[in-house]
């Protein structure tokens, strides 16, 4: 592959690797496990690459090359002693406009996603990046009806974890 | 009661500000690092449980076992099951092949998911294929023995260790102790190859049915 392909790919996903990163943060648990995941995304993409036609933004289709990797071919590659110390980023107190009691409650959110099985999160994932029922079932290959459905449930799989 | 949804969305791309952030640099070298992931090692130990079983047939001692099957009277017959191996063999790989090449990651998760177990599957039949030739080979050794006259003229060296013992006993010794190899040979082959698999692709399995669990 030449040289060009190869900076274009490089620079659209340096400028895109929040998406990434995102999927990296709700898959994992921590920053060797982050880093791994990160990588293997980044392979994966760079070898779909030639197949990106550009009919559709490349963030569009970073979301499924990210998701398909994380949920189905990503494998751990040895096994890793969870360090205590690591917060991932979704845990981090936001410095400006701090609410203890909403912070309190952002947290437990955050916590009761991380429980959800991989494709319930794929979901929540979708959601939370505003991204629209058709998206979302497209990319997971399910109707958007079925999308709707299991997104009415997971609401209330959060609302039961929330309050017990 | 507002929804917690939709204050974490409102939160979620706050966050955006605090991800770790990758150089050009450390992106461009990633790209050259391998993949580790479940289709390439499906693939490794697929090419591994394809070709192994033929390069028993490089070492000596192997050969030399082939003997008992010119003794036993199965020389036409192990022939005839060697091209018909093959052939089994080869239509197996052709089917993988296909397979494999229509795994992309740029499929919808449900139907990545579908095309690697699909894949998989084919190994697997290939696998239950071969556990039941070493069956088929091992029950015609015991027929090749049982129909034998002269059982001492294949297993010459039991001439002198057993001159006290009848031929018959000696048969169904030899017999019962074929079977038993037979078996436990399956077995633990079997149990190897579904222990690794099932190791490799359990979260896979498992999200599968997730998604399938929603067209219900």
């Amino acid at each position: 592959m030449n040289k060009k392909l190869e900076h274009q790919f490089v620079t659209e996903l340096e400028n895109n690797q929040n998406i990434v990163h995102k999927v990296c943060t709700l898959y994992t648990n921590d920053r060797d496990s982050h880093k791994d995941l990160f990588q293997e995304i980044t392979i994966q993409l760079w070898k779909a690459y030639p197949k990106f036609r550009g009919d559709s933004k490349f963030s569009t289709w970073m979301y499924r090359v990210a998701l398909n990797t994380a949920i189905t071919l990503y494998r751990k590659s040895k096994k890793r002693i969870q360090t205590q110390d690591y917060e991932s980023v979704i845990f981090k107190i936001a410095a400006n406009e701090y609410d203890p009691q909403e912070e309190q409650q952002l947290q437990l959110m955050y916590k009761a996603v991380k429980q959800l099985g991989d494709i319930e999160k794929a979901l929540v994932f979708l959601y939370l990046e505003d991204k629209d029922y058709r998206e979302i079932s497209e990319t997971l290959g399910i109707t958007e009806v079925n999308a709707r459905v299991k997104m009415n449930r997971i609401r209330n799989k959060l609302k039961t974890i929330l309050n017990p | 009661m507002t929804d917690e949804l939709e204050l974490l969305k409102k939160d979620w791309q706050k966050k955006e500000a605090q991800l770790p952030k990758l150089t050009y640099e450390e992106i461009h070298n990633m790209i050259w690092k391998k993949s580790s992931s479940i289709v390439k090692w499906i693939l490794i130990i697929s090419i591994l449980e394809f070709t192994l079983p033929h390069l028993l047939y490089l070492v000596p001692s192997f050969k030399e076992n082939m003997d008992i099957y010119d003794k036993l009277g199965l020389h036409n017959y192990i022939i005839g099951l060697t091209i018909f191996t093959y052939c089994v063999a080869f239509y197996f790989i052709l089917q993988f092949y296909r397979r494999y090449k229509e795994i992309s990651v740029l499929d919808s998760a449900k139907n990545l998911m579908h095309k690697i177990i699909r894949t998989r599957t084919t190994v697997k039949h290939y696998i239950i294929y071969s556990l039941s030739m070493i069956m088929v080979i091992v029950i015609m050794m015991i027929i090749g023995v049982y129909l034998n006259d002269d059982i001492f003229s294949i297993f010459g060296e039991l001439r002198n260790k057993a001159q006290n013992i009848s031929p018959e006993k000696i048969k169904i010794s030899l017999m019962i102790g074929m079977a038993v190899m037979g078996v436990i040979l399956t077995a633990v082959m079997g149990g190897i190859y579904f222990l690794l698999y099932g190791l490799l692709v359990r979260k896979l399995k498992r999200n599968y049915k997730d998604l399938k669990q929603l067209e219900v």
